[in-house]
């Protein structure tokens, strides 16, 4: 469904990401994983269109898309949400869920010839967005400003919004980064909901547990490369990955065990 | 003693109605849309040209401006909202690719360019020397002394049309859009918005009603010099916006009423001559304190932006 074909981004000498390759399945929900640093963010920010890439291609649906501007990758089906989610903070709930809607018919003209405070399109994206709050367990929220919603929330209303556009592809970029456990724990029966709903994921998490528990596949970067792919159990037990996320004296313990 | 307060109360509230075409205009793209924009007032004065020089007579001996074609004056302020449009347009395109603080920079600038055009190109607007004695409109079928008072009417109808097109336009799907915008550009990105065409539309109506404040302000001085489209202009609508409430329209038309009444208020103060000079300067003083105390104590403005709410609106469907 997604593919990024030697993906490249070089910043004058630093090589961010350097010469990956990775590949989403249709329904799945596959990892990405890997330490500080290790450019994680920086395919994600290509793949959405915020940076350009320095050489590699993105396909995705059989398209070329790369480097194409953000606003219309977005319009693809491809949605990504960002490690900081705030939303647009003096915006209601509703309306940040409205500025998601697809066809948002934004005419001028119309706009100042229309008397109705909501139109009957818009009421039917209302009516959209209210089921979604509904399902999240943000019904009760509505006319919150996104300001005033604790972070769980947030991260919530995170997915709530892009729902409004059906998109195939969710990009999430730490996701459960700053998640008490029981909101994590709803996290987790979401994605997996939305996965059985027929979406696709494609996550970057620190989290190594979140990672295994959600994903069926995972791809491990460090220093801007691809060190290593597998099911989540291969990723547990590669040496490599553990180097990477603990360091070697761990590794050298583990192996003369 | 009344009917001269009263004349001057009318004359007042007639520059507060033209600021707050002006600040409308401003709220739609700084308030709602977020652009820092500090040259407002170049829209005003290219207005204010082009309003004149459509609808004067031809330049007399010792006057020198292009045109001078007696145009009836709605074609005039039609014309004047077209070209504060054109100018916004030609401005926009290439500075609104720049973030806020180099965007102000550039606005500001641009403004100080086009004063310094209209006073320095005689061929064109007469230069410093102005224009004079503009007519006013109906002003043939009503005595001198009631005048006033039907300006002031004919523009609060003006103020209360444009109020209706802004308060459409920010509560819209467009409107929005801008406000996603302003809030969170990456967000509003992928929610498939494209910043560069939200902002020159924003951008472009704003200098519109603006170009049209210019044309009023005409029928109001009945004189027009490049003196009086200093940047001042612009600093005072943004004022009047923040006293009022950035992004509330309503807002926008009582800070505006409450920064001329302020200003002008210190003039019924009868302190003899010898004050005169000391009172003006004054009246900025004063307009700095109030907005001091307004980011002190009320940041939000006297009317906040408003909550959008659909909870009641969408249950009578």
């Amino acid at each position: 469904m997604l593919e990024v074909q030697n993906a490249k981004k070089y910043f004058g000498g630093v090589k961010a990401v350097d010469n990956v390759s990775i590949q989403v399945k249709k329904s799945s929900i596959t990892g990405l994983i890997g330490a500080n640093g290790a450019g994680k963010t920086t395919l994600f920010n290509m793949i959405s269109g915020f940076i350009p890439l320095t050489a590699g291609t993105v396909i995705y649906e059989g398209e070329d898309i790369t480097n194409q501007p953000a606003y219309k990758i977005s319009t693809k089906g491809i949605v990504r949400t960002f490690q900081t989610p705030l939303g647009f903070p003096r915006m209601t709930v509703m309306e940040n869920m409205l500025v998601f809607a697809k066809n948002r018919n934004a005419g001028i003209f119309t706009a100042i010839k229309t008397s109705k405070k909501v139109t009957p399109l818009e009421e039917e994206y209302i009516e959209r967005a209210r089921k979604i709050l509904k399902d999240v367990g943000l019904g009760n929220k509505e006319d919150a400003w996104v300001s005033d919603l604790s972070a769980g929330e947030l991260k919530i209303l995170e997915f709530a919004r892009p729902l409004m556009a059906d998109p195939h592809i969710f990009l999430l970029d730490e996701p459960a980064a700053g998640i008490n456990p029981a909101n994590l724990n709803s996290l987790v029966t979401l994605i997996k909901d939305l996965r059985n709903k027929g979406y696709t994921f494609l996550i970057v998490d620190h989290n190594l547990k979140f990672i295994m528990n959600i994903c069926d596949y995972i791809y491990v970067m460090a220093d801007g490369k691809l060190i290593f792919e597998g099911l989540p159990d291969e990723v547990a037990n590669a040496d490599c990955v553990i180097e990477s996320y603990i360091g070697k004296k761990k590794t050298e313990d583990t192996v003369s065990n | 003693m009344l009917t001269g307060t009263a004349l001057f109360l009318s004359s007042i509230l007639t520059l507060a109605a033209i600021y707050a075409v002006i600040a409308l205009a401003l709220n739609l793209e700084a308030g709602v849309d977020g652009l820092w924009d500090l040259g407002v007032v170049s829209f005003v004065a290219v207005g204010a040209y082009t309003y004149t020089m459509l609808t004067v007579s031809p330049a007399s001996a010792g006057q020198s401006y292009i045109m001078g074609f007696g145009l009836p004056m709605w074609v005039g302020v039609l014309a004047a909202g077209i070209a504060g449009s054109i100018v916004a347009f030609l401005i926009g395109k290439p500075t609104l690719k720049l973030k806020n603080e180099y965007f102000l920079i550039t606005t500001f600038a641009f403004a100080e360019v086009i004063r310094q055009i209209l006073t320095n190109e005689r061929w064109l607007s007469n230069g410093v020397a102005g224009v004079y004695n503009l007519a006013q409109p109906f002003k043939t079928y009503f005595t001198p002394s009631v005048y006033p008072y039907i300006l002031l009417l004919l523009l609060v109808i003006i103020v209360f049309i444009v109020y209706v097109v802004v308060h459409r336009l920010t509560y819209s799907t467009f409107g929005r859009s801008l406000k996603a915008l302003r809030e969170n550009e990456p967000l509003a990105l992928t929610a498939g918005i494209r910043p560069d065409r939200f902002h020159i539309r924003a951008f472009v109506i704003a200098g519109f009603f603006a170009g049209t404040a210019g044309a009023f302000y005409v029928w109001y001085s009945t004189v027009i010099t490049p003196s009086l489209f200093t940047s001042d202009i612009t600093f005072f609508v943004w004022m009047a916006i923040v006293i009022g409430g950035l992004a509330n329209n309503k807002g926008a038309i009582v800070g505006s009423v409450i920064f001329v009444l302020a200003g002008e208020s210190l003039r019924f103060l009868d302190l003899g001559s010898g004050f005169a000079v000391r009172m003006a300067s004054m009246k900025i003083a004063i307009l700095g304190l109030i907005l001091i105390a307004i980011l002190k104590w009320r940041p939000q403005g006297i009317l906040p932006e408003k909550k959008v709410k659909f909870s009641n609106s969408s249950k009578n469907s």
